[in-house]
């Protein structure tokens, strides 16, 4: 069984936390999706099988034109955000640590 | 009844002879949307100041129609039924919707749905629960909830809903409408939040089957903003639109049949075979194979982690800082986890552990990547039948819609066959429809119809008719409504 700290570890990471509640389902839910999985690895060479990634092959690809296409107006950008400064969004600092 | 219970055809007709107009039938949609809004909860947005347009040649013109509120829609929040964008506005459209806008059709509304489409239940939605038409004690199944409910009480014609392991076909089943997804790539994906890029399909939601190919018709296309979609000039679902199916040649698989026999629903095995003895008098072919029980009773834990795995990654984009609803916090990292532990359900939370799990180096093998073979072999061995026939029926479920408290999210290890047997073709790409079969205990019961890729006509055509044969009255056409 997956230890609880564990998966807080996981959530963590994810940045994010749960309850106490919520991880024990949570590890109940690894009991089920891990013991499945084991039935899983013992189909006979299964190892030899090539994963699939998608669906089906899509030969129709092609590189488009390098053409200037419709885009956004500045107006419009800022309509998706409440936070904006001198016509442009507003994040919180991403970069550098406290100062 | 009113002529917006009416087929996509016959409101075209109406419209044409001016018998309805666009203002009119709107008037109507929105009415009723806010007339059941208490007591199903289809809608997370209701757009009563929706555009209407004069009516034009193409059938979809002047009607309304209903949107699952994970489409980016220009203008009208999108919010995929999550707090953590509970005041997202898209500042452009979906290409379906840009799609749908060119075909002046009528978007009257955003349905609600499982979060982000990651439940099978529709009771996720940070707007509350999404309730059974049919009988409000009971779950619609999700994640298109709310388009499926729509659809089923009669405010909309049809809806627009996406599928990654059975969404659009499951609540279809449940609510007694048509829920039809394309082969993948037939329709663009741009404008979609991704749940499992891989197996995501925009599809939709309708009372018949004509009725579905009119919406795809109008919505598929090779898309530049989507690399998965392919010229599809050659797939014209309503100029080949038929119920002469004389010859086609279908199976079913016999060990989900096999399962439901033995279930305690026996009616809805009866209603299945009966469907079959239907293929037949249709003219079709139909015959049981086999597939290997330990691959199908794969499919579920493989889906799990495939579609885990991928959503993970697809929402590490949600984190408050570049659009959403961002939570407060002193440093960048406390801003994203205030915004993440509080923007989504426990559900979500629980499903992105399970992705990341699958993901660490040291579980790939083991977890992703065989979850991924059992994707191989599953797909290749339809394409192996899919030579031999056109097409798959099997049951859509294995019961009728549940009550709610009856069956919530967390996995279990009961009715594997039937956990997850609709997502063999999103595994693959396959074109899948499901319709209403009849009723078991006053609730509708469905059939799932799949066949190989690129053959949608095909598709369409065999579920036409049994469709005419099985002679389902939806809910809204019932009587005084």
């Amino acid at each position: 069984m997956i230890e609880i700290e564990k998966l807080k570890d996981y959530a963590n990471k994810l940045m994010f936390d749960m309850n106490e509640e919520e991880y024990k389902t949570l590890q109940d839910e690894f009991e089920v999706i891990l013991k499945q999985m084991d039935l899983i690895g013992q189909i006979p060479d299964i190892d030899k099988v090539s994963p699939m990634t998608f669906p089906f092959p899509n030969e129709d690809v092609s590189l488009r034109e390098d053409e200037v296409g419709d885009y956004l107006t500045v107006s419009e950008v800022l309509e998706n955000t409440t936070h904006q400064v001198n016509d442009q969004v507003k994040v919180p600092r991403v970069v550098g640590g406290d100062e | 009844m009113h002529i917006l219970d009416k087929s996509l055809d016959e409101i075209h007709e109406a419209l044409k002879s001016g018998e309805v107009t666009s203002k009119e039938l709107l008037e109507e949609s929105l009415k009723r949307a806010h007339a059941s809004q208490d007591e199903i909860n289809s809608f997370v947005t209701i757009c009563d100041n929706a555009k209407v347009y004069d009516v034009e040649d193409n059938v979809l013109s002047g009607i309304p129609y209903a949107c699952k509120d994970n489409l980016s829609t220009r203008g009208v929040l999108t919010t995929a039924s999550s707090n953590i964008l509970n005041n997202y506005v898209p500042v452009f459209d979906a290409t379906c919707i840009k799609k749908l806008k060119r075909n002046k059709a009528v978007m009257m509304g955003k349905t609600v749905m499982d979060e982000l489409g990651m439940g099978g239940t529709g009771t996720t939605g940070h707007t509350g629960v999404v309730k059974n038409p049919w009988d409000t004690s009971r779950m619609t199944a999700g994640s298109s909830a709310g388009s499926a409910a729509a659809v089923s009480a009669g405010i909309v014609p049809y809806a627009l809903g996406t599928d990654t392991g059975d969404s659009i076909r499951k609540p279809a089943g449940y609510c007694g409408v048509v829920g039809f997804k394309p082969t993948y790539g037939l329709v663009s994906r741009f404008g979609l939040f991704a749940f499992a890029s891989s197996l995501d399909h925009v599809g939709c939601l309708t009372r018949s089957v004509k009725d579905a190919a009119y919406v795809i018709d109008a919505i598929k296309g090779k898309d530049e903003a989507d690399m998965t979609t392919f010229n599809s000039r050659n797939i014209q679902l309503v100029d080949n639109y038929t119920t002469d199916v004389k010859g086609k040649k279908l199976f079913y698989i016999k060990e989900i049949v096999e399962e439901l026999k033995n279930s305690p629903n026996k009616e809805y095995y009866e209603n299945f075979m009966k469907v079959v003895d239907y293929c037949k008098e249709c003219g079709m072919e139909i015959v049981s194979e086999s597939i290997d029980e330990v691959i199908l009773r794969s499919l579920y834990p493989s889906y799990m982690a495939i579609s885990c795995a991928e959503a993970t990654s697809n929402n590490s984009n949600l984190t408050g800082i570049p659009f959403g609803n961002r939570q407060d916090g002193s440093t960048t990292e406390e801003i994203m986890f205030n915004t993440r532990t509080k923007g989504f359900s426990e559900l979500i939370r629980r499903r992105f552990v399970i992705g990341s799990f699958i993901l660490q180096k040291e579980n790939q093998e083991k977890l992703f990547l065989n979850a991924q073979r059992i994707r191989r072999l599953v797909v290749d061995k339809m394409t192996e039948l899919y030579k031999k026939y056109d097409g798959c029926i099997v049951p859509n479920s294995e019961s009728i819609a549940p009550k709610f408290g009856e069956k919530n999210d967390a996995l279990s290890d009961t009715y594997l066959l039937f956990a997850e047997h609709l997502a063999i073709s999103n595994f693959g790409g396959f074109p899948s429809i499901t319709i209403p079969s009849g009723e078991v205990d006053g609730m509708p019961v469905a059939v799932n119809i799949s066949g190989p890729i690129k053959h949608d006509s095909d598709v369409i055509n065999m579920a036409a008719a049994l469709e005419e044969k099985i002679g389902f009255i939806p809910l809204n056409m019932r009587g005084d409504k």
